[in-house]
């Protein structure tokens, strides 16, 4: 009791301390099964690894069934771009897609390579019918600033830095973009803000009409799956997105390139991994309804890097870049 | 590692280090210090080791001879030595490689400067010890950014000393320590690691394209940032001291509560002050050789501080602007002006100047720091894609970090918990904190302090 009395702090950490440290082991195998590479105890504390997951909502009574939701959410979400009338990513979906992300990856292979060809069928067909029958095609050239009146951009900070500070364009468009917004969650993440509260943008797109939808996202998610898992999670997006704006143009935005200084050394943030996912992402492209635009010629310097002058963090344009994107999209709309 | 909000140093180092330092038998316990932090330093940085231990025998030998016959001109060498070393990294880590700038090397050598000068002086009158000598100088809870303790504070540590009486037992100076070490861990972590991404937001936007409402916003959340980050470091490294024995070193001293700037310089990282004071300062004279004398005096030493903390010249500029700030307050403001109304100057001085010189202080670009000032001041120009919005919408983030720290700007507020810190309230509070700290750092790459590259 004296103990206690002299020294309460301490006993307090250090009884939480050793709670957390054998919570840890005792749910290693199962709850924090995805956290092995993140909390490698030779290099954080065992007990790191229950605040990582903390953060993704996992904690220790979510249990293992916290595994088979998930994989029944990635089934949905696949089915999802069938067309059948799902809820494309659950919230938990979301947790799969960023905390577990190997395990879902391979959960949905399966699904995955079937959608895969299924679409690329189509594809093809498409482009085999379009160049027989339907010679028309569309050229990209140069619009004013009224292209932009019915026009939505969808994308993550970057965008965010558009809406922000390119006022010409923010004055016509609207916009649904968020800090650290991901295709995963682009759907089903309630943050467009409307009069009643905030909604979603599948929601959203429900009850709004738009000529043309701007797409920018991929560079958060860099660092989550491979390509595959990247492209059929946009896949299913795109597929919604016609589903429920069957007139509007789809521009899906190359990602922008990060400069090289920040490039360097970075497993995850570098050009080449950019620059492969952005091929990927241009296969998705139909040349009817969905364009594949590269804004990264207007903010790239000679080495295919964005250019150190335009940003000071390596990753965001400086406010005084964006008229550079906004320039680029003026010279490559679709008129139809 | 060398990191104290670093998970691994937390719930690594610390413990096994305290358990290791107590297990040991008094007489050898500053061993256990000493290898410690050696190992401490080498994880940091393993390379400069061979240069610390270097730094260590030659200044204990130059200590030694000292003892036997008090020398000028050995002082001068050593003074020379010390000094040329510092500045040869400096001048490595500027303009060849960052990562030649040994850590916490202008910490460990302001400690050999004053040991040196004190030996000199007779200030420390016996001779002194090799283990105590290099556990002074490389002590891993000061080695990386002070504070810059004396050697005679060194001895003041019952925990060292087999002769010494003890009136609080081993886990009530840990249970002490721990108290600081967690407001400062708060500090560090849940204020000033938060406001650095204001900061940090402000770049990205440019400051061509910030509004001027945000400029200012910018200066008072660098200026939050920098004191909190520093304060924080400085409160967990005296926490660690406390912890191990030694009195609790106060580095700051309310600065933000001083009615002048050079009030406010005693009270900001008050072992840096002082240190100039008594080595650079009072030498050559202090005030007393006349007024010309005196502001030459004063000039040496801010260029010095502007020269220690960096080498661009937007920290000579600092050091310059501060200097001329502190002229005139000890030559116009506190002289001519009658007290009440100079008392208010100083208030403004504090409030309003020194965080436009904390500016000077981070933007090491020069057209950059003329770029943000022009923001400032909007006299000249417009801004280039300037969002008027983006005040408000950073207040609406950041509300949450700027708010506590402007609390904690009161001296009142601090001193309410120190004098009431044993109370049930605060421990549990503390305990909470401390946790939720840890929340905090497992989610972000921990940012090392700021003053870590000085």
């Amino acid at each position: 009791m004296k103990f206690l009395k002299e020294c309460p702090i301490l006993i307090g950490i250090i009884v939480i301390a050793v709670i957390l440290t054998v919570i840890s082991f005792v749910c290693r195998g199962s709850v924090y099964e995805d956290y092995a590479d993140e909390a490698d105890p030779a290099k954080v504390p065992a007990l790191a690894v229950v605040f990582k997951a903390a953060r993704d909502q996992v904690f220790p009574w979510s249990g293992t069934s916290g595994d088979e939701t998930a994989s029944v959410d990635g089934t949905d979400a696949i089915q999802g771009g069938d067309g059948t009338d799902a809820d494309v990513i659950t919230e938990e979906g979301d947790v799969t897609a960023e905390g577990q992300a190997d395990e879902a990856a391979d959960d949905t292979d399966q699904g995955a390579s079937w959608l895969y060809g299924d679409v690329y069928g189509d594809v093809s067909d498409n482009d085999v019918s379009g160049n027989e029958a339907e010679p028309e095609t569309y050229e990209f050239t140069e619009v004013d600033d009224d292209y932009f009146t019915d026009a939505l951009f969808i994308g993550d900070s970057r965008t965010v830095g558009l809406s922000e500070y390119c006022e010409p364009l923010d004055e016509k468009a609207t916009f649904y973009s968020k800090v650290s917004l991901t295709i995963y969650t682009v759907m089903d993440k309630e943050f467009v803000k409307t009069d009643e509260g905030k909604i979603s943008v599948d929601a959203a797109l429900r009850e709004n009409q738009f000529g043309k939808i701007y797409i920018m996202l991929g560079l958060n998610e860099i660092g989550t799956g491979d390509t595959e898992y990247f492209i059929n999670a946009y896949e299913e997006v795109i597929d919604r997105i016609v589903e429920l704006q069957p007139d509007a143009i789809i521009y899906i935005q190359g990602i922008m390139h990060v400069t090289a200084e920040k490039a360097n050394g970075d497993k995850n943030f570098n050009n080449e991994k950019i620059n492969e996912r952005n091929e990927a992402l241009a296969q998705l492209a139909d040349q009817k309804k969905i364009f594949y635009i590269d804004m990264n010629e207007a903010v790239d310097d000679e080495d295919g890097n964005l250019d150190k002058s335009l940003s000071f963090d390596g990753v965001h344009l400086k406010a005084s870049s964006y008229e550079r994107w906004y320039e680029f999209l003026l010279h490559n709309a679709i008129v139809r | 590692m060398v990191n104290f909000s670093d998970l691994n140093f937390i719930f690594r180092f610390l413990p096994i280090f305290l358990i290791a330092f107590y297990i040991t038998p008094i007489r050898f316990r500053t061993w256990t210090l000493f290898l410690g932090s050696l190992l401490f330093y080498a994880v940091g940085d393993i390379r400069m080791l061979p240069a610390l231990l270097a730094a260590i025998i030659v200044n204990f030998l130059f200590g030694k001879a000292q003892f036997a016959e008090k020398s000028k001109s050995l002082l001068f060498f050593i003074l020379a030595i010390d000094a040329g070393m510092l500045v040869e990294f400096k001048i490595l880590g500027q303009f060849v490689n960052s990562s030649l700038l040994p850590i916490g090397i202008s910490f460990y050598i302001f400690k050999m400067i004053s040991y040196q000068m004190d030996v000199y002086s007779g200030k420390i009158d016996k001779d002194a010890r090799f283990i105590d000598v290099a556990t002074y100088f490389s002590m891993f809870p000061q080695i990386v950014s002070g504070p810059i303790m004396r050697y005679e504070k060194f001895l003041e540590n019952p925990m060292l000393d087999e002769s010494a009486g003890r009136d609080k037992s081993i886990f009530a100076h840990i249970e002490d320590g721990l108290r600081y070490f967690v407001i400062g861990l708060a500090m560090k972590v849940l204020i000033a690691d938060h406001l650095s991404m204001l900061w940090h937001d402000i770049g990205t936007i440019g400051y061509e394209s910030i509004s001027t409402p945000l400029a200012w916003l910018g200066a008072y959340a660098y200026t939050l940032e920098l004191y909190f980050d520093f304060w924080g470091y400085s409160l967990m490294a005296g926490g660690i001291g406390v912890m191990i024995g030694f009195p609790f070193i106060v580095n700051f001293d309310h600065p933000y509560g001083s009615f002048s700037v050079s009030e406010f310089y005693r009270r900001w990282h008050a072992t840096l002050g002082s240190w100039f004071r008594d080595y650079i300062y009072f030498p050559l004279g202090g005030s007393r050789k006349g007024s010309a004398r005196t502001v030459f005096n004063l000039l040496v030493v801010w260029l010095i501080t502007g020269f220690w903390h960096g080498i661009t010249p937007n920290f000579i500029l600092w050091g310059i602007v501060l200097f001329v700030i502190i002229v005139c307050e000890k030559y116009l403001v506190f002289k001519v002006l009658p007290e009440k109304l100079g008392k208010v100057i100083g208030k403004i001085n504090v409030l309003v100047l020194i965080p436009l010189t904390w500016v000077i202080f981070a933007i090491t670009d020069f057209d950059m720091l003329a770029m943000y000032f022009s923001r400032l001041f909007p006299f000249f120009g417009q801004g280039i894609a300037v969002n008027d919005n983006d005040f408000f919408k950073n207040i609406g983030v950041y509300w949450m970090v700027l708010l506590p720290g402007l609390v904690l700007l009161i001296p009142k507020v601090f001193e309410f918990w120190e004098n009431r810190r044993g109370h049930v309230v605060f421990n549990i509070i503390w305990i909470l904190l401390f946790w939720f700290c840890i929340y905090s750092i497992s989610g972000a790459a921990g940012n090392p302090f700021m003053y870590f590259r000085f």
